[in-house]
This record gives C-alpha cells, sequence and structure tokens, in this order.
C-alpha cells in the first residue's frame, strides 16, 4: 500500500516536470527569438562594414567600428548626455520619489487624490511627458517662462539653448519617473512596524533622528531596487528628448539609444549601429548585474 | 495650557496641507495645464502675458484633433495592441510563473535570473535585429509587430508578480484538488488563478501599461498609417514648422483619459502590489 502510494507520488512528480518545462517553454524560446537572436545579431553585425545604402553584402573589418566608435564625437558627445542624465536624474528621482512616498504614506482621510497624483506621472507615456513639458518651457507661451515673467525675471529661451534644454530633459525625466521611486519605496514604507516608532518616541528621538535611523536603514533594501531599475532606464533614455527636443539644439540631448536610432535607421549604417548598440547593451548589463546577483540569491 | 496645546496641533496640521498641496500640484498640475490648454483658442494662446484659465473655453480643439488626424484610429490601435500585448503575456507568464513556483524545474533560479537578464536589455539595442526579422516574417506594419516584443518585454515582471502571488497560497489547496480528481492544470485554472487574481490584475495593468507607453517599436516597426498608435500618432499633428499646440493638448487628453480611468478601476490594488517584483521605470 506504501510502495504503491510512493510510486504513485513519483509518477506525479516526472509529470508535474515535464509540465514544467512545457509551461516554462513559451517564455523561453519569445525571450530567446525576440531578445537573445537579436542581441547575438547586433555583436554578429558590429564586426561588419554594413551600409544598407551600398547594397553590398557586409565585409568583415574586425573592432575597426569599435575603433572609430572611440574617436566619433557624436558618440562621445552621447555617451556624455547619457551619463549625465545619469547621474542627476537618478539622485534627483530618488529624493523626490523618497519624499512623495513619505507624503503618500501620510493617513489622509481622502486617499484617492493622492494615489491619483502618485500613479498619474508613473502611466502617462513617457512621449507624452517630453511633449508636455516641451509646452511648459516654451520660449513665449510656456508656463515657466510666465512664472518667471510674473516674478521679475527674463524669460529665457530653454529649448533654443543647449545648458537649459538639457536642464529641461533632466526636469522632465526627473519628474516622470520619481512617481516610479515612490510606488516602489511606499510599500516599504508600510511594512516598517509602528512600534519602532513609538519606542523611538519614548527616547525622546526628533522628527529627523526617527527618519534617519529607523526609516533609512530598514527602507534601503527598496531603495536600492528603485535605484538599480531608475539606473537602467535612465541608461535607455529615448523617447523624452525625442518627443521633447528630437536631441537638438545641435546634439545637446541627443543620447545613446537615440544616436543608436540615428545611425541604424537613419544613416542605415547598421555595422556601426550595432557597434554602438552593442556599447549601450554593455552600459545596461553592468547596472543591472547586482540586482541579477541579488535575484539569483533570493530564488 | 489649552493654547500652547493648540500651536503645535494647528501647525502640524497646516504642515499635512501643505504636503497634501504639494503632491497634488507636483502630480497633476502638468495634466491640468495641458487640459487647459486644450480648451484654448490659438488666437488666445498666442497672446501674451498669457492666460492661465481659458477666457473662452471650448472644445473646438477637440473636433478639430478628431478630423485632422484619424485619432480615434490611434486610440483604438493602441487600446487594441496594449490589451492584446497584456494578455499574451499574461497568458505565457501565468503558466511560467506556475511552473516557476510550483514545479520542479531544473535549474529553475538560474533560468528565471536568464529571463529577466534578456528583458532588461534597451529596446534600442533591439530595434534593427527586429526589424529585419518582422520584415523577413512579412509582420512589418502589422500590429502583430508590436504585440511580441512587447509582451517579450513585460514577461519577465509579470513572471516575478506572479511568482511571489502563487508562491504566497499554501500548497495544500491544490493537493486537496487533485486528490479530488482535479489535473494540474485544472487545480491552475480553478483553485490558484481565481484566489491570485489580485496579481493577475497587477501584472496584466503592467504589462498594459508598458503596451501603452511603448514609442520606439511603434516608431520603427510600424510606418503603415492605418497601424499609428497614440504616441506616435500625435507626432503627426506637427508641421515643419507649426507645433498646433492647442489640437496636441487636445490629443493627449484623448490619451491620458483611459489611462485616468485605468487608475481608478485598478488603484487600490496597484499601490499596495506594484513591487511584488521591481518593474520598469
Amino acid at each position: 500500500m506504501i510502495s504503491a502510494r510512493l510510486v504513485n507520488s513519483n509518477s506525479l512528480r516526472r509529470s508535474d516536470r515535464w509540465l514544467g518545462l512545457a509551461l516554462v517553454t513559451p517564455a523561453v524560446i519569445l525571450l530567446l527569438s525576440l531578445v537573445a537572436y537579436p542581441l547575438g545579431r547586433i555583436f554578429y553585425d558590429s564586426f561588419f562594414s554594413l551600409r544598407l545604402t551600398d547594397q553590398a553584402p557586409g565585409i568583415f573589418i574586425g573592432f575597426e567600428n569599435y575603433l572609430y566608435a572611440l574617436e566619433d564625437r557624436d558618440v562621445r558627445s552621447a555617451f556624455f548626455v547619457t551619463l549625465a542624465l545619469t547621474l542627476i536624474t537618478v539622485p534627483g528621482a530618488l529624493v523626490l520619489g523618497l519624499l512623495l512616498a513619505l507624503a503618500g504614506n501620510i493617513n489622509f482621510r481622502w486617499r484617492w487624490p493622492i494615489r491619483l497624483a502618485l500613479l498619474l506621472p508613473w502611466v502617462l507615456p513617457m512621449s507624452f511627458t517630453g511633449m508636455i513639458f516641451a509646452w511648459f518651457f516654451h520660449s513665449d507661451y510656456g508656463v515657466v517662462n510666465d512664472l518667471l515673467r510674473r516674478f521679475g525675471y527674463q524669460p529665457v529661451a530653454f529649448l533654443l539653448s543647449p545648458g537649459w534644454a538639457f536642464f529641461t530633459v533632466a526636469v522632465a525625466v526627473t519628474w516622470k519617473t520619481s512617481s516610479f521611486v515612490a510606488l516602489i519605496l511606499l510599500p516599504g514604507l508600510q511594512t516598517i512596524p509602528q512600534s519602532l516608532y513609538e519606542a523611538a518616541d519614548l527616547e525622546g528621538a526628533s522628527r529627523w533622528q526617527r527618519f534617519r535611523h529607523i526609516t533609512l536603514p530598514l527602507l534601503m533594501p527598496a531603495i536600492v531596487v528603485a535605484l538599480i531599475f531608475r539606473t537602467l532606464s535612465a541608461v535607455q533614455t529615448f523617447d523624452i528628448p525625442y518627443a521633447m527636443t528630437q536631441g537638438g539644439p545641435g546634439q545637446a540631448t541627443q543620447t545613446l539609444a537615440m544616436l543608436v536610432n540615428t545611425v541604424s535607421m537613419e544613416y542605415l549604417d547598421i555595422g556601426y549601429g550595432s557597434s554602438l548598440a552593442v556599447l549601450l547593451f554593455l552600459m545596461s548589463l553592468i547596472i543591472s548585474l547586482p540586482y541579477l546577483k541579488h535575484l539569483r540569491r533570493s530564488v | 495650557m489649552s493654547t500652547t496645546k493648540f500651536v503645535p496641533q494647528f501647525s502640524a496640521r497646516l504642515l499635512l496641507w501643505a504636503i497634501l498641496a504639494i503632491v497634488l500640484i507636483n502630480g497633476l498640475f502638468p495634466v491640468i495645464w495641458i487640459f487647459l490648454t486644450s480648451l484654448k483658442t490659438e488666437v488666445e494662446l498666442a497672446a501674451t502675458p498669457i492666460t492661465w484659465l481659458p477666457e473662452n473655453a471650448s472644445l473646438a480643439n477637440y473636433q478639430q484633433a478628431f478630423s485632422q488626424q484619424p485619432l480615434l484610429l490611434f486610440l483604438g490601435n493602441s487600446l487594441a495592441i496594449a490589451l492584446l500585448s497584456a494578455l499574451l503575456a499574461l497568458v505565457i507568464s501565468i503558466g511560467a510563473a506556475y511552473a516557476f513556483a510550483r514545479l520542479a524545474l531544473p535549474k529553475a533560479g538560474l533560468l528565471l535570473v536568464g529571463l529577466i537578464a534578456l528583458a532588461m536589455c534597451p529596446p534600442a539595442t533591439l530595434q534593427v535585429p527586429l526589424f529585419e526579422m518582422m520584415r523577413a516574417l512579412g509582420l512589418l506594419n502589422t500590429w502583430l509587430a508590436l504585440i511580441l516584443p512587447n509582451a517579450v518585454l513585460s514577461l519577465p515582471v509579470c513572471i516575478l508578480v506572479l511568482v511571489a502571488f502563487f508562491k504566497s497560497l499554501p500548497e495544500s489547496l491544490e493537493q486537496a484538488a487533485m486528490l479530488d480528481g482535479c489535473s494540474r492544470l485544472g487545480a491552475l485554472w480553478r483553485i490558484v488563478l481565481p484566489l491570485s487574481l489580485p496579481g493577475v490584475i497587477t501584472a496584466g495593468t503592467l504589462a498594459f501599461v508598458n503596451a501603452w507607453d511603448e514609442f520606439l517599436f511603434a516608431l520603427v516597426l510600424n510606418a503603415a498609417p492605418e497601424n499609428r498608435t497614440l504616441p506616435v500618432g500625435i507626432l503627426f499633428y506637427q508641421g515643419e514648422f507649426t507645433f498646433p499646440w492647442p489640437l496636441i493638448s487636445a490629443a493627449l487628453i484623448v490619451g491620458i483619459v483611459p489611462l485616468v480611468v485605468l487608475i481608478a478601476l485598478s488603484q487600490q490594488r496597484l499601490v499596495g502590489n506594484l513591487t511584488a517584483g521591481g518593474m520598469k521605470g
């Protein structure tokens, strides 16, 4: 009787294993064909001189595309724009997002207006955000210049000067992504036990001390997750500057992802575009490694 | 005594209201401003100093936005593509997540991390190979060319969210169902899925929002006007040197309304569950 049961559960387990493989296979096939294969493809193409304008088959040129990229001014500019956007908007969105999360955690009687205010920027498409902020910062009819005038300052041609254009793109990216950070941090805040704060109150801790010694350390895991995802999306920035400035004026707001698009789809230089795509991929891989390691340990 | 107590309470309340106001202005003002713009005429917009509230509010811009570009078509395309992408992502990730949560997969941890790693790759790196692939398959300029990559890039997020939900359910529920003669898949369909409905809704919303936002693939993989999605379609209001902001604002509001409806339907679930498995920024 017992052995029959064992056999039964053994064969059940074996059928479970087959079922598991069958259930996972569609996801694996789709990711392999639509992500892994394209990645292999850009690695391969990056070693060729391959222009669709030439109509000729590609010529193997080794690392020449990469060597050229090192000297290319457009690449250098796009790299620094991407880097600067990352270094400015990631901390910016983390701080703003943390403040939003702290505010969202306050017990107001009506919670839905707060939820709407937190969720709306998050669901708003990036391209919409770019357009809205382009209108905000419009030289003549923008609300920002209107406020400047009302307070007695000179209006600024925000989108026409390279420095200001970069600044406005950074503002738009920070605004749009801070709600994502807030949504990651909010549940983390809600799991901090109230008893810790009560104990701190008994000890006579100040508001700042409570934040510094209770909230911040306990929120750290969520902050790290937000930091990694936010950095990853900053490196991939495309939609907001594309809709806001088309990368201009000049190349002041052209990111690496935009340059890959321009070189590949407009200049049709597939070989060189692929080598830039590989560089972009490596940048994002380096950033995602700590998260992947953490995930590997937790599953 | 009572006055000293009243002062800190009053200032604390004031602070609360100030925080509330800042959060609301930060989150809602850009959209409200676009809404106000959409009600103004081109003449009023070109006045300096600018007006904040529309002087002669009218819906004429909406009428013109719908007639100048096939806005309804863009809206329909976006809705259909986002819904189908979310559906495809859900169907595939429900199976995969169940396998990861309950069925003994060989090297499950490595496999899951590998899938996530693939999906974290920047969409911009995939555009050229995907373009060539879709052309070879004859899918270029079709809905499917957008649905497939949209769904695939949402898969890992959906899988993470669903694995967390499936794991939180006691395994004894399925075992009881299976002792009663239910198959594994039957138990998944009749017991596990209904109980993890909040997770399914969260995962579906994430996939829908990702697809609704998607811009790069819609720009590169589709050139057919009849299949244009909203984010790309809105670009077509602008001429070479003209930027009809009233029309663009009206079109933006048309694109934002479905999102507000989505938030209204799922806000309570969303705020708590989003983090169940990280997501896109």
